[in-house]
């Protein structure tokens, strides 16, 4: 049977072997990162970003990667899922897009660090990692485009960059609110005026965010959402 | 107690004590929080708990490894610890580095990379104070009559585990190579050098508790860890899948962590057999009950939970999930938290003179713990697999999803009540201890439980 010594060198041989292939991996694998990870995008304001990231911890409560903390969304991709804009109004405020729901630190990040954190969000949205995070394979087929031409197409930029990663127009854009195709004979523009000027006035503890439009712009948008014909 | 000097592993097992209490009370702050009741959110946001939770396990487990390398070494060198001044010393160090550490966290005083949240200045602290215990137990063991295997594994981890720490303290600008290097801390801890601490730990107690001959548990003692290092460096991979590292570590990592529970199903089946295969009939049977439920645990925490996930067909779904968090928690338990708990067993009769292994508390202490760290793994799983379901393969908003876990972590807060109780059962054990005592060095009248006739063992 096997001795000692036999067990000894089975140790020994097996660590130096296998540590000596991960060293030659690494080497190889760090000469990609630069490639694979868009390096020469990182601009100083990226560089930035990062550091914002590392000095708040924000990876206790989020995942980027995959790694992290299970209690705030993965943010791999969130330049991408709601937009600079969106983005924006979120980190002004992060307790104001969800009202009454699970809180981030109220952080009063300063414009300069808003537009830091967004350029680093950007440049880890392109980072090739392989795939992840995959897409849904039981989530309900989009619908298919419109005949005629998206509605979409016509929408009012706030509309495009802020509402539509919440909301969706005939199937498409975010999850968080419900659809908005059918608002008419539900609101007149008189109470959806009132309904974006301040949700929480029109419906107590809605989850619907105050997002301080000007009236110039909610007028405009109710005149889209809400066509006389 | 042989040596005078084992006595300072008293102050780190109460230490360990202590940050484990702690450690539990910051884990009901998150579980409520996950629950929808973060009342705690402007003093001690989630961030701050995860960092507290997570930082105080890593130190209570380091804390034990001390206690029991300054009980260990003394005896598998056969002479008094080089220095204990220096010891106490350390130990002293220690938990000031760690207090200015977790409150430093609560002011959002921080590195964010999970698991290494502890600051820039403080890590040249900790280095400076693992250097100091590496220098006393290593110069007790060069200057001892001799090392045996079991010590001299335990030091070799000891040693890397510092080694390794190294990576942690770089500074990295690009997060693709930030999150490599941090794997090359968290990972080649607890799936690499850790596992030889773990390995000598549980060697040194199956020794000293089935009677069983040296040559044979050290011959299995090279050949599991043998298996840890084969299986689980190029196993690093697994943490390499998404991370923008390149494709072929879905095929390395995929295939070497794979073989990783080897090492953890040698260590179960090494702990039965011993057990069942030693002749001796040791007194403290709580010991010997800590250390075969580790063998097994570790099996199923880290060997079994670690390879639901670890294939990158079914990581691409879990990958970050709660489901990662499932097998955190009893991997850890099961593998690091038992064998601590098992060591402080069979120290505390040594160092105290005094009996109080037999009798409910501690059991029960042994039972309601694991059964409610077996609940809280369940709770974890029911949470983190509708997670994956239903945020990534159906495709729901993350906060809606949250809002249907909600129950599990009422589950979750059950089961960890029932861990508590089993925790509290232990401490209270730990404390009717009392302090370990001087005149036990050399003539104690239980040195010889461990001496009776060795059992013979192939
Ligand atoms: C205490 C936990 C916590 C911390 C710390 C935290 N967040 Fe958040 N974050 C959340 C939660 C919870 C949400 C989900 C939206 C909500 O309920 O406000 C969120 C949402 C976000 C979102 C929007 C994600 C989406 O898809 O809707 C971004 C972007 C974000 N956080 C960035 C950050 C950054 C940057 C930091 C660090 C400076 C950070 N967070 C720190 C808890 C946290
Ligand atoms: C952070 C996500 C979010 C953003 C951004 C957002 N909404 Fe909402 N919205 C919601 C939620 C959630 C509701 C559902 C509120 C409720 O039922 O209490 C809602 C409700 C509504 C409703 C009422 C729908 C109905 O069926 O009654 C309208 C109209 C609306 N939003 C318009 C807008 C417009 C226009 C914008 C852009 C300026 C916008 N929302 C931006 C989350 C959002
Ligand atoms: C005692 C040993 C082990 C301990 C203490 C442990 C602990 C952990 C912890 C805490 C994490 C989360 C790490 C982070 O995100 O920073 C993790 C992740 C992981 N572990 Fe382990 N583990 C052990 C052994 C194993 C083994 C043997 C396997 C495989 C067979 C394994 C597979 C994994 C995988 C695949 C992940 C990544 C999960 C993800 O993608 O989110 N682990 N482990
Ligand atoms: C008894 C009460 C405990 C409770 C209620 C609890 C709860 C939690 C919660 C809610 C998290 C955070 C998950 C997230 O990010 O959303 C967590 C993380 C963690 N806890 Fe605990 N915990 C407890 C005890 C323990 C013990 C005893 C151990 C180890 C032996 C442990 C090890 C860990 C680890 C390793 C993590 C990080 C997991 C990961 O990143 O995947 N916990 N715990
Ligand atoms: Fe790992």
């Amino acid at each position: 049977m096997l001795s000692k010594s036999q067990a000894k060198l089975f140790f020994l041989a097996g660590t130096a072997v296998f540590s000596m292939a991960f060293l030659a991996l690494t080497v190889d694998s760090l000469a990609q990162v630069p490639g694979r990870s868009n390096e020469a995008a990182m601009t100083p304001a990226v560089v930035r970003g990062k550091m914002i990231w590392d000095r708040n911890n924000c990876m206790g409560c989020h995942t980027l990667l995959g790694e992290g903390a299970y209690y705030a969304p993965e943010l791999t991709r969130v330049y991408t899922r709601r937009g600079p804009e969106w983005m924006r109004a979120f980190l002004k405020d992060p307790n104001g897009m969800f009202p009454g729901e699970r809180r981030m630190v109220a952080y009063k990040f300063s414009d300069q660090e808003i537009a830091d954190l967004i350029e680093f969000f950007q440049w880890i949205g392109n980072v090739d990692t392989n795939g992840f995070p995959f897409k849904p394979d039981l989530a309900p087929p989009a619908p298919a485009a419109p005949v005629g031409g998206s509605r979409l197409a016509s929408a009012p930029s706030t509309y495009k960059t802020l509402c539509n990663a919440c909301h969706s127009i005939e199937g498409q854009g975010g999850k968080v609110g419900p659809a908005l195709d059918d608002l008419r004979g539900r609101y007149d523009a008189v109470t959806l005026d009132k309904w974006l000027s301040d949700p929480q006035a029109v419906k107590p503890g809605t989850a619907m965010p105050n997002l301080k439009l000007s009236p110039e712009v909610r007028k405009e948008l109710v005149g889209w959402l809400l066509p006389t014909k | 107690m042989t040596y005078k000097s084992q006595r300072i592993a008293y102050l780190f097992f109460a230490t360990s004590m202590l940050l484990l209490s702690l450690q539990i009370v910051y884990g009901f702050i998150m579980a409520f929080a996950h629950m929808g009741y973060d009342v705690l959110h402007t003093v001690v946001p989630f961030n701050a708990a995860r960092a507290t939770h997570t930082n105080l396990l890593v130190v209570w487990l380091l804390s034990g490894f001390m206690g029991a390398a300054y009980f260990i070494i003394p005896e598998e060198a056969e002479r008094e610890l080089w220095s204990p001044k220096l010891a106490v010393v350390q130990w002293a160090a220690l938990v000031v580095v760690g207090v200015i550490a977790i409150v430093g966290f609560h002011f959002n005083w921080w590195e964010g990379r999970k698991f290494l949240e502890i600051p820039r200045p403080l890590d040249y602290l900790v280095v400076v104070d693992v250097l100091a215990f590496l220098l006393n137990i290593g110069m007790t063991a060069f200057k001892g009559k001799r090392l045996h295997t079991t010590g001299m594994v335990l030091f070799v981890g000891l040693f890397a585990a510092a080694l390794l720490y190294l990576p942690g303290v770089i500074t990295f600008e690009n997060q693709v190579r930030d999150s490599y290097f941090r794997w090359w801390v968290v990972h080649l801890w607890v799936e690499g050098v850790w596992e030889l601490i773990l390995g000598s730990m549980l060697s040194y107690l199956l020794i000293k508790l089935t009677g069983i001959d040296r040559e044979v548990i050290e011959k299995w003692l090279y050949v599991i860890v043998g298996l840890t290092f084969l299986s689980g460096i190029l196993g690093t991979g697994h943490h390499y899948y998404f991370i923008g590292t390149p494709k072929y570590w879905l095929a390395i990592g995929g295939i070497f962590s794979a073989l990783e529970p080897l090492s953890f199903l040698g260590m179960a089946l090494y702990g039965v057999t011993m057990a069942r295969r030693g002749g001796r009939n040791h007194p403290n049977k709580m010991a010997l009950t800590w250390t075969v439920g580790c063998a097994i645990m570790s099996f199923v925490g880290a060997g079994f939970l670690g390879f639901a996930h670890t294939i990158p067909q079914v990581n691409k779904w879990t990958h970050g999930t709660l489901v990662t968090a499932m097998h955190g928690h009893l991997a850890f338990w099961g593998a690091y938290g038992m064998i601590v708990l098992a060591m402080i067993a069979y120290a505390m009769p040594k160092l105290t003179g005094r009996k109080r292994y037999s009798g409910w508390v501690p059991e029960w202490a042994f039972w309601t713990s694991n059964l409610g760290m077996l609940g809280m793994t369940g709770a974890f799983a029911v949470a983190g697999i509708s997670q994956v379901y239903l945020e990534r393969k159906v495709g729901m908003d993350f906060l809606v999803v949250q809002k249907a876990l909600q129950v599990h972590f009422l589950g979750l807060v059950l089961a960890a009540s029932l861990f508590t109780i089993g925790i509290v059962l232990y401490i209270v054990n730990f404390i009717g201890y009392g302090l370990p005592r001087a005149e036990l060095g050399d003539a104690s009248e239980d040195a010889d439980d461990d001496n009776l006739v060795p059992a013979a063992a192939e």
